[in-house]
């Protein structure tokens, strides 16, 4: 099946855009962005895994990441809940990257 | 073949849109990105044979994922335009070999798990080849409240932990979840009160025929349970559940009844069948149906509450 | 002949999706870019599901699909109505945006 190679090939490049974004990014959101990028590039390979043989699908593979859907989405919502408060509190959405700053 | 070219844009679609929502100059095109990003996903998970997965991301990822991070950017708009950008502390080339190299190390690694000549009897075709002592039809299933329940018993618990930290770093109600949506003399639109006449009983229904249907069909409680939520979702937009403080012991009951009703069936196990989380033999139907539904009520109130941002609902009037 | 017809209708209704998108793209204000976005991707999505109806050639499977298109119309309808509503708010037009 050529379709593997192509989906497995599609996760490396979202895996990258998402790496790239958590690098070259500070706004808090984009980075959340970023992160939820990266989840889904590692459960495109883990689907695109489950089907290479050409057989019946693997259901291990699909039922973690039917897991791994449910818990990034509550691992987002945690993320920004934390932002809002941060925002709130300190009216930035980034954080201070440099070392003397306070904290 | 056209089946090729289905996947090869939807691929190249996939590349674009996650390149759009990581690195748009609008913060709020980003979050629109995404969005269409996750119906993409959805879209490829029904190429690559998994059903139970485009049903999920449909009304996890693309839906509820969405709202969420609409209802933050809003959030994030009321001081000052989203806040200003901080220059990056790092140099762009830089940043870009590192993601570069990370993707290729991404990729030879997934090469050498695709090479592997992997194990005679894999988990999966265990799974598979076990399906007819079960009574279910749909492996994922399956492997979800059964071969691998310990999985799906420890995510309840994850998602209780989001809720809980995101109540402890809340903010205060008034400035929680998305705004309010019936100002003093603004009146409803026309429109609305129809359609959630029509679509509270169909969300229902949908929910209840994915949670049945799970059993034998792509579907089940974690799909149920978005479909749910997303009915919590539109009645604390449209006004019709108003956001509390407190929660009532019904509520808790209902966040913590999946988690406890799964322990409980898998205690039973430990009881007659020697191990724990291993249903009865001849009660494994009935049990997984009685788990599912009370992990189907869990996962809609606990994602509805982590969306409204409050600790419970109350009716409005 | 039946294959012929629900292809001609898939592309017909793949067309009113283009014509559609265009607008949405190149038309100049709000309210324009929703007339072209909900008038040809309502009929659009139903010659879609003509078609897809006919491919099936399964009562039970067109009765879903009909219904999928009735509640896309009705989504499609009034988030048009919502958009346009704020957008006539955001422009001053209060009085004719109360319903």
């Amino acid at each position: 099946m050529e379709q593997v190679p192509l989906y497995v090939l599609t996760a490396a490049g979202l895996f990258a855009i998402g790496v790239y974004g958590l690098l070259v990014q500070t706004h808090l959101l984009r980075r959340i962005l970023a992160v939820n990028v990266i989840g889904n590039a590692v459960f495109l390979l883990l689907v695109a895994w489950a089907v290479r043989d050409g057989r019946p699908p693997d259901p291990v593979p699909h039922a973690m990441v039917l897991t791994g859907i449910v818990i990034a989405v509550s691992a987002t919502a945690f993320a920004l809940a934390l932002l809002r408060r941060y925002y709130r509190d300190t009216g930035r959405v980034s954080l201070e990257d440099r070392e003397d700053g306070p904290g | 073949m056209m089946v090729w070219w289905l996947d090869g844009l939807l691929a190249l679609g996939l590349l674009w849109l996650a390149w759009q929502a990581v690195t748009a100059p609008r913060l709020f095109r980003s979050v629109v990105m995404f969005i269409v990003f996750g119906l993409f996903m959805s879209l490829c998970w029904a190429r690559l044979a998994a059903p139970d997965l485009a049903l999920a991301e449909a009304a996890i990822g693309a839906g509820l994922t969405g709202a969420l991070l609409l209802s933050a950017y809003r959030a994030l708009l009321v001081r000052h335009g989203a806040g200003r950008e901080e220059a990056p502390g790092i140099a762009p080339a830089l940043a870009r070999a590192i993601a570069v190299g990370s993707g290729v190390l991404f990729a030879v690694l997934a090469g050498i798990l695709l090479t592997l000549p992997g194990a005679e009897a894999p988990a999966g075709r265990e799974a598979l080849a076990r399906m007819e002592e079960l009574a279910l039809d749909n492996p994922v299933t399956g492997v979800l409240l059964v071969f691998r329940a310990y999985d799906t018993l420890m995510e309840m618990g994850v998602l209780l932990l989001a809720l809980l930290g995101a109540r402890v770093v809340a903010e205060p109600l008034r400035a929680a979840g998305p705004g309010p949506w019936r100002r003093p003399g603004l009146s409803e639109p026309v429109l609305v009160a129809p359609l959630v006449a029509l679509l509270v009983p169909l969300i229902v229904l949908v929910a209840g025929y994915l949670l049945w249907a799970g059993t034998t069909a792509p579907g089940g409680a974690f799909q149920a349970g978005a479909v749910l939520a997303a009915l919590g979702v539109l009645l604390r937009l449209t006004g019709r559940l108003r956001p509390t403080l407190t929660n009532s012991l019904y509520e808790r009951a209902v966040l913590v009844l999946g988690l406890a009703v799964f322990t409980a069936a898998g205690a039973l196990g430990l009881g007659t069948e020697g191990y724990m989380l291993s249903y009865p033999a001849g009660w494994s139907y009935p049990l997984i149906l009685v788990v599912e539904t009370t992990l189907m009520l869990s996962i809609a109130l606990t994602l509805a509450l982590l969306f409204s941002g409050s600790n419970g609902f109350r009716g409005a009037r | 002949m039946a294959l012929v017809l629900a292809w001609g209708l898939i592309l017909m209704g793949a067309g009113f999706f283009l014509a559609g998108t265009i607008g949405l793209l190149r038309f100049p204000n709000v309210f324009s870019r929703l007339h072209a976005l909900t008038k040809a991707d309502n009929v659009g999505l139903g010659l879609l599901a003509l078609g897809l109806a006919i491919l099936a050639g399964s009562p039970w499977v067109a009765l879903k699909l009909a219904l999928i298109w009735l509640l896309a119309l009705l989504a499609g309808t009034v988030s048009c109505h919502l958009i346009a509503r704020y957008a006539l708010r955001e422009q001053g037009g209060r009085e004719q945006a109360r319903p």
